[in-house]
């Protein structure tokens, strides 16, 4: 057999890149901004979570989805002084919508609070799979921090939903207007 | 990662090509004459110039400035900032900045006008950003929040000022310049000072945030004893 066809060749970055695409390097400062952006409004969306039902008996169980947020949070506050990418300017911004959101969910029941964690991880864990299929093998470190922190976005959804997220009245209505300003919130951090 | 292809830079072509032109911009301005003129005493084609330089003089002014904060960022790197406070490094850093320059005073005077006219002011915004950034870079801040942003707003104000000042100051190693810069560094922290007061003052009175979270603690967060809450 040909040595060429069965040792996979190095996929670069750049590779997957198309015409009009923004380059290499901007495309990384954009991942870096967003998946810092997103991990400072879950941070604030489970302190809202938490200042309406820190003392109940689901506290623990967001306490304990905060924790793993809060540790993502800080891996990307190093990424962001390290590659000098400037964070988003919309940080005040996500600092009180996300509360808001948090705390206007939990104020909804419970069930409804881990609708909206659904809701959210659900579009992060799609985010992230996207930028980990854009990244070739020379950011390989980025690549798998971005995977694991997938992995956990992941198992918050489960545990949401095991906590019968899909229970709350107008579970579909409340998703999807959840997703779509998570979508909303990606786009913006990437270019603002 | 960025800096260490800019010194690559530095060492060939364009480096060389710069240091020639440096020459004739305080006569020519930065002026296609200037590059002309630097190219012909290095013995490059007017075309080679074109290669190095495609935007004329406006690439030039951006590969001077940003070639003379990579010496400010690598001088102030090797520097013992330790034991100074975060203003003092400041300093350090802007007078390292005039140190590099001082050789080309009449340049950055020329420098000035050029991004003085309406169509270059971009630029000129652009390298002063990038000049205050690599300052915060060089004396170690990492802000990952807004900070950053008011961070690199002030003392793009300290430092726009202080170059202006420092253009006309012929005293003995431009002491006047250093003491209007620890003058201007002084003012932005009284700003820094003033927004903890009003922040201080915000928090005490009433404001929206406050008041959300107020009524989220009164209703959610006193410990559930028996049924007489109202709900």
């Amino acid at each position: 057999m040909n040595a060429d066809i069965d040792t996979p060749r190095k996929r670069r970055t750049e590779h997957g890149l198309l015409p009009g695409d923004p380059s290499v390097e901007k495309l990384l400062e954009r991942i870096v901004r967003v998946d810092h952006a997103g991990e400072y409004g879950a941070v604030r969306i489970y302190r809202g979570q938490l200042a309406v039902l820190g003392k109940t008996g689901t506290g623990d169980v967001i306490r304990e989805m905060a924790d793993k947020e809060r540790e993502h949070l800080e891996t990307f506050d190093r990424m962001i002084g390290d590659r000098r990418v400037r964070p988003t300017a919309l940080m005040p911004v996500w600092h009180a919508a996300g509360y808001a959101l948090g705390a206007a969910t939990a104020m909804m029941g419970e069930k409804a609070a881990m609708a909206c964690t659904a809701a959210v991880e659900e579009v992060i864990d799609e985010h992230y799979a996207k930028q980990a299929a854009a990244l070739g093998d020379d950011e390989a470190e980025l690549r798998a921090t971005i995977e694991q922190f997938r992995a956990d976005e992941l198992e918050h959804r489960d545990t949401a939903l095991e906590h019968d997220a899909e229970q709350t009245p107008g579970y579909e209505v409340l998703s999807a207007v959840i997703k779509r300003g998570s979508r909303l919130a990606i786009w913006l951090s990437e270019r603002i | 990662m960025k800096l260490k292809n800019m010194a690559d830079d530095l060492n060939g072509m364009p480096d060389r090509l710069l240091q020639a032109v440096l020459r004739h911009v305080p006569f020519d301005g930065w002026s296609a004459a200037a590059l002309r003129a630097g190219a012909r005493d290095v013995g490059m084609e007017d075309s080679s110039v074109a290669d190095i330089f495609p935007g004329g003089p406006r690439d030039a002014i951006r590969a001077f400035s940003r070639a003379v904060d990579l010496r400010m960022v690598e001088t102030v790197i090797g520097a013992d900032l330790e034991a100074l406070r975060i203003h003092e490094r400041v300093a350090l850093a802007v007078e390292t900045r005039f140190e590099v320059l001082s050789l080309h005073r009449e340049v950055v005077r020329r420098g000035f006008s050029f991004v003085a006219l309406p169509q270059n002011s971009p630029l000129g915004t652009r390298l002063l950003y990038k000049t205050v950034d690599d300052i915060w870079y060089a004396v170690g801040d990492r802000s990952p929040d807004f900070s950053f942003y008011t961070k690199r707003g002030l003392l793009a104000g300290v430092v726009a000022s202080t170059t202006l000042f420092w253009l006309d100051d012929d005293s003995e190693d431009r002491l006047e310049t250093s003491a209007f810069l620890h003058r201007r560094l002084a003012d932005v922290m009284k700003i820094h000072k003033a927004r903890k007061c009003v922040e201080t003052a915000r928090d005490r009175a009433i404001s929206p945030l406050r008041i959300v979270r107020e009524v989220i603690e009164m209703r959610y967060g006193r410990p559930v004893a028996g049924d007489s809450q109202v709900t």
